[in-house]
């Protein structure tokens, strides 16, 4: 299954919580290649955020491996070049990938500029005026230059989401994750952000998305994953999930959101 | 009533006041050196409530580097010992009489180690103030660090989820993030916790600290009188903390306007 351009494989992923009593993940294989745009479905409390926060470990999986640029980051050491053992480092890892979420979660003590800019300036990525002037060129790109200067809360839902995305690409990350990037959003500014995360689509980005909106995963995913029960169930091209389903799980499931 | 209180009595304290005043000023020094020794002490207690530090993590560890299955194991690699210390110290100090603990730190810790006799600005006793401040500062480190942890812990999840995401580590999470919009929350809780601490101080008068309410003392053995002497003590208390208080609950609004006109 993992070839050369697999970025992530995941192997028998398993998150439990209270002890077990909850199965938020109960067994989860994918592998993800370069370029792909995994669209995530699945109803409410099927495990989509928990897949997504376990990926960049904000969540210790319970079971199984993560493999990332060939690294299983869900061990606490790693033999390096030398082969000797050493700690992982996670936030290495979490620098190559970038998360987008539902209440954006902008720094509201800062500008839109620094918001960008922190990150990388702190982690020693560019230097100040590199962060500056790459900033400015992401919001260009999506249309809100004239917002650098401006707090979080002076922008309305779909700036805010918006500037969250270019500020996960400010680290220039392999790998997007979203979740749920527009269920918080007023439906006249979906299309806005849904607009920025097509074009980073098709600019070659690797993305998972987690979502429900059909339009886009059928418009621009290449691969449509159903969740349900911390499992994936059934998972293909648009075409395939959404013009033949075969589960029932999946079948009911599409009924409720067409 | 009439009997209670004489005006006639209160000429009495006249030739008192000097020592009201110099106990006022024992008073303010008190409650600042306190409020300071009990805000690094915070600061302390709290990095080390908040640490990650886990010393033991190399138990809970299999061979090739994954975590264990076995809960205990899984537990002893979780445990934080500065997290535990930190934590048992200020549940202690919470849960036991100030008055007990500025007793074992006079009698007990300082009767053990001999500080210097002497008196600094003409009136103020270093070897009873001092052990006032240690003991008052180590209670109130205790509630300044709770104060501090409620704070940053009042911080919604996702500011660190965020930081985190970007690759930013736990600490320049703290440093970035978190702290600076915890201190909004914390700093009218330090302010407030002055004015509970110039109340509280007044319990240092038990082991000797010559403050109001051991003015209070020498008027109540020289002259027979308490009631005037107590009244002329609460006058005092209520211009140091009710003003105070006032000043903080302003300088609060101020703070919270500021965050409304960034809202619209
Ligand atoms: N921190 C947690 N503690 C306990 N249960 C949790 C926690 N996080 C998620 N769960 C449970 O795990 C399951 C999957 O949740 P989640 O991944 O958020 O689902 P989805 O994103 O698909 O709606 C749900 O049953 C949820 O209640
Ligand atoms: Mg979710």
């Amino acid at each position: 299954m993992a070839t050369a351009d697999t970025m992530i494989e995941v192997n028998g992923l398993k998150k439990h919580y209270n002890r077990g009593a909850i199965k938020a993940l109960d067994g989860v294989d994918i592998a993800i290649t370069k370029g792909e745009v995994v669209v995530v479905i699945g109803p409410s409390g099927s495990g989509k955020s928990t897949f997504l926060r376990c990926l960049n470990l904000m969540e210790e999986p319970t079971e199984g491996d993560i493999n990332f640029d060939g690294v299983d980051i869900t061990k606490k050491k790693i033999k390096n070049a030398e082969g000797k053992m050493v700690k992982l480092d996670i936030d290495k890892h979490r620098q190559k990938m970038g998360m987008v979420f539902q209440h954006f979660n902008l720094f509201p003590h800062m500008t839109v500029l620094k918001n960008m800019t922190l990150a990388p300036v702190e982690l020693k990525k560019m230097t100040e005026a590199e962060a500056n002037e790459k900033a400015l060129k992401l919001l260009d790109r999506v249309g809100l230059r004239d917002r650098a200067e401006a707090y979080p809360n002076q922008l309305s839902g779909g700036q805010k989401q918006r500037i969250a995305i270019v500020r996960a690409l400010m680290m220039e990350p392999e790998v997007m994750l979203f979740d749920e990037p527009t269920s918080a959003l007023d439906p006249e500014m979906v299309g806005e952000v849904l607009d920025v995360m097509k074009e980073l689509a098709h600019s070659g980005m690797t993305m998972v998305v987690v979502t429900h909106e059909m339009g886009f995963a059928r418009e621009v995913g290449t691969r449509v994953v159903f969740m349900d029960g911390g499992r994936i169930v059934e998972q293909g091209t648009p075409e395939e999930i959404f013009g033949y389903p075969s589960s029932e799980r999946l079948k009911s499931f599409l009924l409720k959101v067409l | 009533m009439g009997d209670l209180i004489k005006l006639e009595n209160f000429s009495k304290i006249g030739p008192f006041m000097k020592l009201f005043w110099q106990g006022t000023a024992v008073t303010v020094l008190l409650s600042l050196f306190t409020v300071a020794i009990g805000f690094i002490l915070a600061i302390v207690l709290a990095t080390m409530r908040l640490s990650e530090f886990r010393p033991f993590a190399f138990v809970g560890m299999t061979k090739d580097g994954k975590l264990t299955d076995n809960p205990t194991l899984r537990a002893i690699a979780k445990f934080n010992p500065l997290s535990f210390l930190a934590t048992a110290y200020v549940e202690i100090l919470r849960s036991t009489p100030v008055i007990v603990q500025i007793f074992i730190i006079y009698y007990g810790v300082f009767g053990v180690i001999s500080l210097p006799k002497f008196t600094f600005l003409g009136f103020v006793k270093f070897e009873r103030f001092f052990p006032g401040i240690v003991a008052l500062g180590m209670n109130s480190g205790a509630y300044l660090c709770e104060i501090m942890r409620s704070g940053i812990q009042s911080i919604d999840r996702g500011q660190t989820e965020a930081a985190r995401s970007l690759g930013l580590s736990s600490f320049q999470t703290l440093r970035f993030i978190i702290l600076p919009q915890a201190i909004k929350n914390i700093l009218p809780a330090i302010a407030n916790e002055f004015v509970v601490i110039i109340k509280e101080s007044a319990i240092t008068y038990t082991i000797g600290v010559q403050d109001i309410m051991s003015a209070v003392n020498s008027v109540k053995s020289a002259t027979f009188t308490i009631m005037e002497p107590l009244l002329v003590a609460t006058a005092i208390y209520f211009c140091l903390c009710f003003p105070t208080s006032k000043l903080i609950a302003y300088i609060e609004r101020r703070m919270s306007r500021g965050d409304r006109r960034h809202n619209d």
